[in-house]
Parts: C-alpha cells; structure tokens; sequence
C-alpha cells in the first residue's frame, strides 16, 4: 500500500512536469514560423530555413529582435538564408493586423480564412528573386498584434512554401519566453550530453592539438616546401613580387611534386583567408595555366592587409586528393 | 624604529622606480624598427609613381586634363543646366558635398566619395561598381538623381559647344554620327576618359603626420618632438598597433581600397545596402568595363575584373576610405551616417553585428583617454590638396559660358 502510494506520487509527478513542459513549449513551436536555434532566430518556409531578424534602427540601433518588437516605428525586417533554394526562389513577404483572434497560435489555416486578406494587410512585398538576402523596411503606424506571412515560390514550381508568425508590437512583457529559454538551454546541453558531441568536441580538440604541434614543422617561415596534409604532395611557389606586398595584384608559380617526382595534369583548387579575421581573400584566385613538369601558374592573387594568412591548396591527380596549407607572414 | 623603515620603504620606491624608467622608458618616440617600417609604409613619400591606365589612351595628355577641366565644371552635361560634377565633387570639401547623401537633381542614394588620390584604386564606388575613373566619370551623367541626363544629351552637348568639339576633336578625331549606338558610346566614354584625365591629377599632399615621419626616419629628435604633441603620438601608437586601424586603413593613402562590412548602420527609411555583393554584379556586367568594347586595354589584361569576388562574405561591404582628407569629409560611412570621428570611433571601439552580412571588425576595448588620442592622431592628417591652384576653380572658359556655377 505504501509502495503503491509513492508510485502514485511519481506518476503525478512526472505527468505534472510532462504537462508544464508541453505547455509552455506550444508558444514557441506552435506557430511553425520563427524559432530559437543557437542563439539565432530561424525563419522555416517548409524546410527552407532562413536567418531571421528584425531591427528599430531608428530607436534601438542593431539590437535584434526575433519576433516582438516593443515600438510601433520603422523596423527592417531581414531573411539571411540558410538555404541556397531561397536564393533563385519568388518570395512575397505580408503583414497583417491579427483578425484570427487566435493570438500566437494563429496558423495558415486561420490566416486563409480570413476573407479580404487586403482590407487588414499593413504591408506587402510583391514576390521576388532577391540573390542575396531578403529585406523589408516598414513603419508601423500602431502598437498591437501582426502577422507575418511569407510565401516561397522555388523556381516557379507550383508548391508554395509559408512561414506564418504572429508577433507584437509595442510588446513590453516577458511572457513564456524565459521559461522557454532556460527549457531550451536545458534540452540543449542535455543533448549536447546525450548526444555525445561533448566527447566529440573533446575528441576534435585533442586532434587539433595533435595537428597543430604536428603541423608546427611544416609552418615554419624558413621552409620552402610545403607538405600536404596527408603526405602526398609538396609543394613550393614562387611570387610574382618578392617580397610580396600587400595590395599589389600578383601571381605565384606552383611546384608541385609527389615524392620527388612532378604532378602533372593535377586539378587545383585555391583558397585562401586570415584566420585571425575571419575573412577570405578579396580575391578569388585560380590555376590559369599548367607549365609543365609540375608547375602551375596560380593567378589573381592580392592581400589586402598585413598579418597572418592561409593558402589552402587542394590538389588532385590520378585519383588521389589532398590539400596542403601555406602559410605567409605579410 | 617604524620611521626608519618608514624612509627605506620610500627611498627604495624612489630608486627602483627610477631604474624602472631608465630600463623600460615610456613609449613616446621610441619607434621600434617594425614600427619605422608601418609607419613608412603609411608615408605620402612612400606613394608611387601616379599608375598608368591602359583602359584610358588619353589619361595622360595633357590636352585632355585640359578639356576634362572643363567639363568637369561645366553644367551643359545635364539636361537642367544646372548640376556639373563640381556640384557634389566640391574643390573646398577635397572633392566632396558635405552633405549625407549626395544631391543633384534629387538625392543620390549613397555619400560623396572623394575625388582625392583616387586614380590609385581599382574600383570606383563605394560598392565599386565601376572599375575606372572614367567609367565612374559617366555614371552620375545618367544617374536620375545626379545630372539627370543621359547618354545622348551629353554627346550632343559636347558636338555643339564649339569650344568643346574643337578639344574633342584634336584629341579623339572627328565627331562621328550620332544616330550609330556605337558611334553614341564611343563618344560618350571618350568624355569620360577626358574627365578623368583631369582627375588623375588630383592628388593628396603631405600632412604633419608626413613630416612627423619624416623625422623619426631621419632621426631628427628635435623635429619629433615638435611635431607631434602627447596625444597625437599616442593615437599613432593605438592606431598601428592596438586599435588595429592598418588592417584596412594600409598603405599611403590610408586604405586598402578593398570591401569589408564594418556593421555600419543602414540608414533611416531604407532596409540596409548590399554594398559590394551588388556592385561586383554591376561592374562585371558594364558595357563601359575593363574588358569592355570602349576599354582602350588589350584583352585579358583586367586581372581585378577577373577574379573579383562576390556573394555572402561581401554582403554589406563598403570600400575602405582613405583617411587624408577627414577634416573636410564628413559626414561619413556610405550614407553619410555619422557626422563625428568621434562616433566612428565609438562605432569601432563597439564593432556590433551587422545587420546584414557579417562584420568583419573585433570590439576593441578602448577607454575614452585613448579614443581622443586617435582621434587627436586622425586630425594630424589634415592636408590641403598637392595640385596647381588652378585646377582647383572653374576654368576661365567656363566662367565665359556662364557655366561656372
């Protein structure tokens, strides 16, 4: 009886934590529209994903906000994507005041049922291809509840993609959402645990460390061949300019050898950035030429600032692929 | 007793502090060979030879810097008669408006550029959607807001002002045909390059940090001291060193001429510029290009064109200015958003997220003491223009035609 009774407990118990957990998660997912993913606010049209933000330049600068804004005033709306198809695809972009009475749970089916869509669109962006990002700019006249809806049309296919999301402006309460954070923090770092990308992320760390020290010979200044990273190839470059300078656009001759001997008719792919600044190159340098007995011309190159950068050379030939880094101190 | 001790403990301060100073004196003047190396590097003497242009056959005659002269102060390239390049490009501001974006017929969508030194750069633009100075010399003729012209009108223009044609003449052969398309572009990009061999000439000069360079490579301690006050010498110092201003500010004329997004705010009532991902594609596909039908360059000479880079990661970025001629520039940043160094400066020491992109600059964790000392630093910069005077007023054939204005 006793037993039985504290089984009852942690029945109620669990079923009570099950029914919190749901509840207050519904907000967030709910609507299908913009959630929070890695301190990022996602955008999902279907399974196009994108990065979505909304800013107040005008009163807040760049502070960021995912869905709730707190003034009615110009607010820019932008759609990094995360998806190459959002790029080539027609996307039309509607705000509408929130006539569903269903608040942060309103769904496309609410929305379409709505019958003169027009009469309570706030702003409309007619669709188009935009290559790069997508971005809207509009002043709300009002504080209340909108809804945002945007359509995807991928390569004029007759599937439409929505993302429906409810928001507020002049939003000033917390709500759910630190609830939902910590929730989300919490399943996160349990699936971190569980996962085992913790091991691996540890993992990962040991073998970075392994490679640097073991890369540490090959990045020396002095050395004039460079060693790919599996042993298969050498290779040596010769500038254009000596010593190179900076902003100056330039070319290299590449010599390439696989135990001594010269790699003819290899594919080379170049790339090339300063860790330390998280940036590429400004240009986009590629083999224009094979010269014979191994050696490649490598044109358009150009380093715009001084410090450390990274060629990353990746070779192919007969099959065998490898990439060798070089290293430059400008 | 304890005043005994009281003493040694404040002697042996004394001393070791005068030992410390004498083994690791203040920074002050004492440049480091590296630093003597950078700061030659940022040297006017250290600027080259002015760059030839194999796209532009005329750039270096002087008959066309003459005519280029005054075109670029003559109104009748627009249809109002009222807009000439000086009206943004102004002599008394280093070629720019003062204004936040500039204003001809309406208003254009981003700041004036300067006209200074920039014969050095590869790309012209903020965004640099053009790839010459005469190609950029063509763009605000057509552009609605700016001269509000066109193509046509300008040739037109040129064929039936007398003194005009005569220059156009002896320099690019008859005026052709003006019904041909072709015969319409090949004149219009000729006054472009005409104008631009009058740019070519507008050239920065040296400013105190110059001679405060020259000094220190000199060794003339005397010099040295005079020239540079405690601020000013320490806004060098963060500015080579801790507030990693070279990254891109590089060079003799303070830029590197390349594109990076610094996380600029966008400007009120427009959603924020794409910046450089829009101009590569702009440059790529004008008819007036390097590789281009009205280029004056061999073939396959455009390496810039060639391996441009465009997509995500020059999103939102903006050519790097130079920083020769700030004290007659702002407002500043491609919409003219800031006003001040000072907020420049703030905006660096911040380095936010950008709205679009990404921004390549790190927060820099400057206290206020050393953001007055760079900006202390920025004003020693101040130079007036290395040209004759008299490149610097309408020319008296202009005034003649009532065009001066």
């Amino acid at each position: 009886m006793r037993q039985n009774c504290l089984f009852m407990k942690r029945y109620l118990l669990c079923l009570l934590a099950a029914w919190f957990a749901t509840s207050c998660m519904q907000p967030a997912f709910a609507h299908g529209g913009v959630v929070e993913e890695d301190d990022l606010c996602v955008i999902k049209v279907n399974y196009l994903r994108g990065h979505f933000k909304i800013y107040q330049p005008l009163i807040d600068g760049h502070k960021e906000y995912c869905e709730d804004l707190p003034n009615a005033t110009e607010s820019v709306f932008v759609m990094e994507y995360l998806h190459d198809s959002l790029a080539t695809a027609a996307v039309d972009f509607r705000i509408i005041r929130d006539v569903t009475g269903k608040g942060r749970f309103a769904r496309w089916e609410d929305v379409a049922e709505i019958e003169d869509i027009d009469a309570v669109t706030v702003f409309y962006r007619e669709p188009t291809i935009d290559p790069d990002v997508l971005m809207v700019i509009h002043d709300f006249q009002e504080e209340g509840h909108f809804i945002g809806v945007v359509t995807a049309n991928v390569d004029g296919d007759e599937t439409i993609y929505r993302a429906v999301f409810p928001f507020e402006v002049g939003y000033t309460g917390f709500g759910f959402w630190p609830v939902i954070i910590v929730l989300l923090l919490a399943i996160q770092f349990q699936y971190f645990v569980m996962s085992g990308r913790l091991k691996r992320w540890r993992a990962r760390s040991v073998v970075a460390a392994i490679l640097l020290i073991l890369a540490l010979p090959v990045t020396d200044a002095t050395a004039e061949e460079w060693v790919s990273k599996r042993n298969i190839y050498e290779v040596s470059y010769e500038s254009s300019i000596d010593p190179i300078a900076i902003n100056r656009m330039h070319h290299w001759v590449l010599t390439i050898t696989s135990d001594g001997q010269p790699v003819t008719g290899a594919d080379i792919d170049v790339s090339g950035g300063m860790p330390a600044h998280d940036h590429g190159m400004p240009t986009r340098p590629r083999v224009t030429a094979e010269l014979g007995e191994g050696r490649y011309r490598l044109e358009g190159l150009r380093f715009h600032m001084n410090g450390r950068w990274e060629m990353s050379i990746e070779i192919e030939a007969n099959g065998r692929r490898d990439t060798v880094v070089i290293v430059l101190d400008l | 007793m304890n005043k005994i001790i009281y003493w040694v403990v404040v002697l042996a301060t004394i001393v070791l502090s005068v030992a410390a100073s004498r083994i690791w004196p203040p920074p002050g003047d004492n440049w480091s060979d590296a630093e003597k190396v950078l700061l030659q590097s940022l040297w006017l003497g250290s600027l080259p030879d002015l760059p030839p242009d194999p796209t532009n056959a005329v750039a270096d005659d002087p008959r066309a810097a003459k005519f280029g002269h005054e075109l670029f102060f003559s109104t009748d390239l627009s249809p109002s008669k009222q807009i000439s390049c000086a009206t943004c490009h102004r002599p008394e501001l280093r070629f720019t408006d003062g204004m936040r974006k500039g204003r001809g017929v309406g208003e254009s969508k981003r700041n004036t550029r300067s006209i200074v030194g920039s014969v050095y750069s590869p790309w012209q633009y903020w965004d640099g959607r053009r790839d010459s100075q005469w190609s950029q010399a063509l763009s605000p003729i057509e552009d609605p807001a700016e001269h509000g012209g066109s193509r046509e009108h300008a040739v037109n223009a040129v064929a039936s002002n007398r003194q005009f044609r005569k220059q156009y003449e002896a320099l690019f052969g008859t005026v052709p045909n003006l019904d041909d398309e072709r015969n319409v572009n090949e004149m219009f990009a000729n006054i472009g390059k005409a104008l631009a061999a009058y740019e070519r000439l507008i050239l920065p000069g040296p400013s105190r940090f110059d001679d405060y360079v020259a000094a220190v490579l000199a060794d003339d301690a005397d010099q040295v001291a005079e020239l540079y006050d405690d601020d000013e010498r320490a806004g060098l110092r963060l500015f080579i060193g801790k507030a990693a201003c070279t990254q891109c500010h590089n060079g003799p004329l303070f830029t590197n001429d390349e594109f990076h997004n610094t996380g600029v705010l966008s400007s009120p009532g427009e959603v924020p510029d794409k910046g450089r991902a829009a101009g590569v594609r702009l440059v790529l596909e004008d008819p007036f290009n390097c590789k281009g039908d009205y280029s004056d360059a061999a073939t396959h000479a455009c390496p810039e064109l060639e391996f441009a880079r465009s997509g995500f990661e020059v999103l939102g970025a903006f050519r790097t200015p130079s920083l020769r001629n700030l004290e007659k520039t702002q407002p500043y940043m491609h919409k003219g958003q800031m006003y001040t160094l000072a907020e420049v400066l703030e905006h660096y020491n911040e380095a936010p997220f950008a709205m679009i992109g990404h921004n390549e600059a790190k927060p820099l964790g400057l206290n206020a003491t050393e953001l007055t000392q760079l900006e202390a630093f920025l004003n020693s910069l101040a130079a007036p223009i290395a040209v004759a005077p008299k490149w610097l007023v309408p020319p008296p054939v202009a005034d003649q035609q009532g065009t001066g204005q």
